[in-house]
């Protein structure tokens, strides 16, 4: 897989080097970082309260869903945050709302701050 | 001397004859000259009608003596022929003098006459004639001998008498044919005799057991006299039971003899070669209706009887050692007879469970395991094609033994495949092709289809594809996909869907590290961009999970973080990072005396090298205050850059193991004949713990797994019964749950809300939208 830039270790051999008579230059230099970072959504409680799922997995219903994508997720299978800073399955609190306009864990009124994106 | 076959213009040939009697005797020997027509000799057949005499105007007056001087030269003629002296009449004569007989009425009176002569000749010649032959080898030959003569003789006779035999034979249903009559009277008055019968079938088993035995027995003499015993009807009553009984006994003796005097593949082959013999015997001599009986004895006491002694004995030593033809004999010979295909196939399935257990089960094999395993199911797989016919009932069997023993040791295989597959699909696997490796992989799927707990297998294939796809060291997408696709097709796209997952945040990656070098070349800040910085993002939940880790980065590196922090968390909000060290790889620029090189590194390797720029010697402790690198992690960073194959750092004291008392300076005279120098990392071996917590972390899992299985079908059928949801959940389920399982996950869901108990039958439930 070429998504990485680390490849052909030793296969390229340049033979001698050319000598760089800058004097000040730095024994080491950092020329290439191939970083790995890890993405989640920004939630207090990793679980959503209506499902029961991790926040990062698709929520149950979509889960149960026959057709699904890489992940098993929707792509409107995402988390949301209500002003009371709790947060769900999007999936979940749509579901949730047409019933209870109130947040399930603080019964405060839901309105959304923001979606996950 | 006689013309016989000028009856054929006296007869038609009724080819059809409903009464057919058996001239085996003579038809079969050539040497008496009347071979060639058999339709000559058809005799009460319907051709009767077309032969009655015409134009007898009146019937002439006969002289009184007539009857008597008839008969007198008929005789005559019956004595010659008995005597095998000349007839002294020509035939023309005779023929007329019976007609005559029977147009007058005396169509009885001369059949009466006729076999008084003929059974005065049998009783009074013949018999006394064989009772004296004392040898018992010649009284066989002089029993054939008397019988040929009988038959010819009476061929003779009928001929002379054929209207008789026509005429009245024919129409007075109560007596038998002339041929019939002599057959009747030969049996009566010879070989009804005790003495004859005896000698003649003791005689005659005699010589088989000879030829059995190995001799070689005059077979044509054999098979005349047992056509005599048939043709005479008392093959059956005086001979077939008792050679029946013979063969039984011959075989019950050798069969225990034989069974511990041979091993297996030995005792075999002689039970083929017995069988072959006694086939030709019924073709050779026997009667063939004696076939079905003979067989079977033979099959009885020689496989039926051993059945249980032959496979405890010799099965596993045939599949140990891989013996197609005698294993294929065995399955030919115990095919033939009754539970043999079934206990075969149970002792094969039983070898199978065991010989599979001690692959899998020792600890110490573990390395071999998986090739053992491929290696272990093309033979068996060999020998049920080649040897079993491919007999859907040993197939079953093979697949069945499988899945038993190999989920007789719970996850190990499991792992042990994800491992082997990832050795596979890792760059430098060069030995084999790319049809190689697909043929490979499918026989690797036939294997993990057996395994139970299929999700451990993802939980340590998911790891060793992060490992490839995050350094770069997979060999082939197209060998990856595939095998994605394989294990999709085998387990469904839940299964695969974090898999895949992986697949797409690369090449999300790919697309995000184009964007941030646009951000970053529009940023115009006096940054030194002099780093090239690309980041793979990972979704937590579709990775393996690492653990975190803080270390101290140099200045410019933080920056470069927080630049790529900000781009990404404004493109997706709501979203955090959490950078993993543990994974970052870096390219430092190096200048030694011998000339400029590019080092391939670590992170943590890259980390401790960079510290060398401000100063020349380092101790232990100031690396590790500086850098903030775990302890272990650390000390195998350093053994790697001072110890290793490259060592780009010398180390004082020296030595192979990295203390905290060690002292570090950079080598300054670092050759190596590349340019571009990879510094490996020393692996940190798997430990216990991070192999319990990818279990656990597998078994955390299976409740998930389960719930979203249990939505899946109750949003489907809406309502189901306890017992078909459960029925249904064990078919859709990749790993072993217990009944108790599934109930705590039902009675979770209805706490939640996803389904109810319906109100009137507790043991259905609703699916709650
Ligand atoms: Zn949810
Ligand atoms: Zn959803
Ligand atoms: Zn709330």
């Amino acid at each position: 897989m070429a998504a990485s830039g680390a490849t052909n270790d030793e296969m390229m051999d340049i033979g001698g080097a050319e000598l760089d008579n800058n004097k000040n230059e730095k024994m080491f230099t950092l020329k290439k970082w191939n970083a790995v970072a890890m993405w989640s959504w920004d939630v207090e409680c990793d679980t959503c309260a209506i499902c029961r799922v991790q926040v990062m997995d698709a929520c149950l219903r979509c889960q149960g869903d026959g057709n699904r994508q890489a992940g098993g997720k929707q792509p409107e299978c995402v988390v949301v945050w209500g002003e009371c800073n709790h947060s769900f399955h999007h999936c979940c609190m749509s579901q949730w709302t047409q019933q209870n306009k109130r947040c399930p864990l603080c019964q405060k009124e839901w309105s959304i701050q923001r979606m996950g994106k | 001397m006689y013309e016989l076959m000028t009856m054929a213009s006296m007869m038609e040939d009724s080819p059809n004859a409903a009464k057919r009697p058996n001239f085996s005797a003579i038809s079969n020997s050539n040497s008496n000259g009347i071979s060639k027509t058999n339709s000559v000799l058809m005799v009460k057949s319907g051709v009767a009608k077309k032969l009655v005499i015409k134009n007898f105007r009146e019937k002439p007056k006969l002289p009184e003596d007539y009857h008597a001087e008839t008969w007198k030269k008929l005789k005559e003629a019956v004595v010659a022929i008995q005597s095998s002296t000349p007839i002294s009449y020509c035939l023309e004569e005779l023929y007329q003098a019976v007609e005559n007989m029977c147009s007058y009425q005396k169509a009885s009176q001369l059949y009466e006459n006729l076999r008084e002569v003929i059974e005065q000749h049998v009783k009074e010649t013949v018999e006394p004639y064989i009772r004296g032959v004392q040898d018992r080898k010649i009284f066989l030959k002089e029993m054939e001998a008397c019988w040929q003569a009988h038959c010819r003789q009476m061929i003779m006779i009928r001929s002379i008498f054929l209207y008789l035999d026509r005429r009245y034979v024919l129409q007075t249903p109560s007596i038998p044919s002339i041929w019939d009559m002599g057959l009747e009277l030969f049996r009566k008055h010879v070989i009804g005799q005790q003495l004859a019968q005896t000698r003649t079938v003791d005689g005659l088993l005699m010589l088989i057991e000879s030829e059995r035995q190995g001799d070689v027995v005059d077979r044509l003499l054999l098979k005349s006299l047992l056509r005599m015993l048939s043709d005479l009807q008392i093959y059956q009553d005086v001979f077939e039971h008792r050679f029946l009984q013979a063969t039984d006994a011959l075989y019950t003796a050798e069969g225990r003899r034989l069974m511990q005097e041979l091993d297996v593949p030995e005792y075999l082959a002689h039970v083929d070669k017995r069988l072959q013999e006694e086939n030709e015997r019924v073709l050779h001599y026997l009667d063939g209706g004696t076939r079905w009986a003979l067989i079977h004895t033979v099959e009885r006491q020689l496989i039926s009887e051993h059945l249980g002694s032959l496979l405890a004995k010799g099965l596993e030593n045939l599949l140990d050692n891989n013996r197609i033809q005698d294993l294929s004999l065995m399955y030919n010979l115990f095919s033939r007879v009754k539970n043999g295909l079934v206990e075969l196939c149970t002792h094969f399935n039983s070898y199978i469970k065991k010989k599979g257990r001690t692959i899998v089960i020792d600890p110490e094999k573990d390395k071999s395991m998986v090739q053992d395993l491929l290696d272990f199911k093309d033979k068996m797989d060999n020998i049920v094609l080649t040897c079993f016919q491919k007999s859907e009932k040993f197939v079953n069997s093979v697949k069945e033994a499988f899945e038993h023993f190999i989920n007789q040791r719970p996850n190990k295989p499991a792992e042990l495949i994800a491992k082997f597959v990832d050795s596979k699909l890792r760059m430098g696997n060069k030995e084999a092709t790319e049809e190689e490796l697909e043929r490979l992989l499918d026989k690797i799927m036939v294997i993990f289809r057996f395994i139970h707990g299929k999700d451990v297998f993802e939980a340590f294939y998911k790891k060793d594809l992060a490992k490839r796809l995050l350094v770069g060291k997979s060999a082939s997408v197209d060998a990856e996909k595939s095998m994605l696709s394989k294990l999709k097709q085998e387990c469904g796209g839940a299964f695969t869907s974090k898999l895949e997952g992986m697949f797409k945040d690369m090449e999300l990656s790919r697309d995000i590290n184009v964007a941030f070098k646009q951000y970053v070349a529009n940023l115009r800040t006096d940054f030194d961009s002099a780093i090239d910085l690309t980041v793979n993002i990972l979704t937590m939940g579709y990775w393996p999970t690492y653990p975190l880790v803080e270390v101290n980065l140099p200045k410019e590196m933080v920056q470069y973080q927080e630049i790529f922090n900000k781009f990404y968390l404004g493109k997706h909000s709501g979203r955090k990072l959490q950078w993993q060290p543990t994974l970052g790889q870096c390219m430092l620029k190096a200048i030694f005396d011998n000339g400029k090189k590019e080092l391939q590194v670590s992170l943590f390797q890259a980390l401790v090298l960079l510290l060398f720029n401000e100063s020349e010697d380092l101790s232990y402790d100031d690396i590790k205050t500086a850098t903030n690198i775990e302890e272990g992690e650390l000390k195998r960073t350093l053994q790697s850059l001072a110890c290793g194959k490259a060592r780009v750092l010398m180390k004082e004291p020296k030595g192979k193991d990295v203390t905290e008392e060690d002292k570090f300076k950079y080598n300054l005279e670092f050759t190596n004949k590349l340019f571009r120098v990879k510094i490996n990392q020393i692996q940190m071996k798997e430990t216990n713990e991070e192999q319990k917590a990818t279990e656990e972390r597998v078994f955390q899992d299976r409740q998930y797994q389960i719930d979203a299985a249990i939505v899946r079908i109750m949003k489907m059928r809406k309502t189901l019964s306890h017992q078909l949801l459960v029925s249904e959940l064990y078919n859709q389920l990749k790993f072993p749950v217990t009944p108790v399982d599934l109930k705590k996950r039902i009675e979770s869901l209805i706490d939640r809300d996803y389904m109810a108990r319906d109100k009137e039958n507790p043991k259905q439930y609703n699916y709650v939208a």
